[in-house]
């Protein structure tokens, strides 16, 4: 058995992988296209470059690092890299008690650290430019409509988990590719909403390097973040065992 | 079913089992049983080594063939 202390080692790397890797992606896109008059209100940097087409570089850049860490640590840990499926792995009683806080607090850890190698690696263009890939509301979205966008966006997330890796009918060895090409999906319709983190720990990171760095003070968007994914996080993997348990006719 | 490698010798022993691998007929004397290690679980859960082992029968160049 793998002690708890590996396992935490592994949720530390793969969400550093998946906040490095992805909110990194975010930063770069808005340090490429600094500069460059925006067509819209709705528009703040993503998008100028190719529409849409922003937006799915980021979600892949997501995408692929989430691949790598289900295929690279999934056995270790799990592999969950976010709290919100740890919440609901935990209240389906599929996870113990015992292990939830430990893992979230190796999830922020990772985040974090990957937030500020971010920005040790590119420079303070990263924080007051790219603000370190940060998520927030767009412009015209309201705290609740965003809550409200962040749990569905984690409720097809984690309905994908549940479909392709808790359930023991599910084909093995696809999880981790159809979980990555999901988070690039999702990514890609809400990232222009709320910046898509459907995951407290990847808008952790960037707040807390954010805020250290001397950039933005965005904790008051933070409980968006954290209720959202949970809420929808949860919903789903409720909702998912009721559904595919067979009841005797 | 005889012994396959009794027989390679030209001895006649009876065969008690059936290497998993080349299918050979072997005698309590040439077959080599195995315990390999199951896991179970794997993303989003971790692997874990169950107490129980699968036997696995062999015939002594499938099992060198396993080790190296």
């Amino acid at each position: 058995m793998v002690s708890l202390t590996k396992k935490m080692l592994a949720e530390f790397l793969g969400t550093f992988m998946l906040v490095f890797f992805g909110a990194g992606a975010a930063a770069i896109t808005l340090m490429i296209s600094a500069g460059q008059a925006t067509t819209t209100e709705f528009n703040i940097g993503i998008g100028i470059l190719g529409g849409l087409g922003d937006w799915l570089a980021i979600g892949l850049a997501f995408g692929f690092a989430i691949t790598a860490s289900i295929y690279a640590f999934g056995r270790v840990s799990g592999a969950h890299i976010n709290p919100a499926v740890t919440i609901a792995l935990w209240a389906i009683k599929k996870f113990p008690s015992r292990d939830v806080i430990p893992y979230i607090l190796a999830q922020l850890a990772g985040a974090g650290v990957a937030s500020f190698l971010f920005a040790a690696s590119v420079g303070m263009d990263a924080v007051t430019i790219g603000g370190l890939g940060a998520t927030a509301p767009f412009p015209g979205i309201g705290y609740l409509q965003a809550i409200l966008v962040e749990s569905i966006g984690t409720f097809l997330l984690m309905i994908a988990i549940m479909g392709v890796a808790i359930d023991r009918k599910a084909t093995p060895g696809f999880a981790g590719l159809i979980i990555g090409l999901t988070v690039a999906g999702i990514i890609t319709t809400i990232g222009n909403i709320t910046g898509a983190s459907i995951n407290p720990a990847r808008t952790f990171g960037p707040y807390l390097g954010v805020f250290v760095l001397g950039g933005e003070n965005l904790w008051e968007l933070f409980p968006i973040y954290i209720i959202g994914p949970i809420v929808g996080a949860v919903l789903a993997a409720a909702l998912y065992i009721y559904m595919s348990t067979e009841t005797a006719t | 079913m005889k012994c396959y490698i009794c027989a390679q010798m030209g001895k006649d022993s009876e065969a008690v089992a059936v290497c998993i691998v080349c299918g050979m007929g072997l005698c309590m004397d040439h077959a080599i049983r195995e315990e390999v290690d199951i896991w179970e679980g794997g993303y989003p859960f971790p692997s874990e080594k169950l107490e129980k082992t699968i036997p696995r029968i062999l015939c002594p160049p499938c099992y060198e063939g396993l080790k190296e």
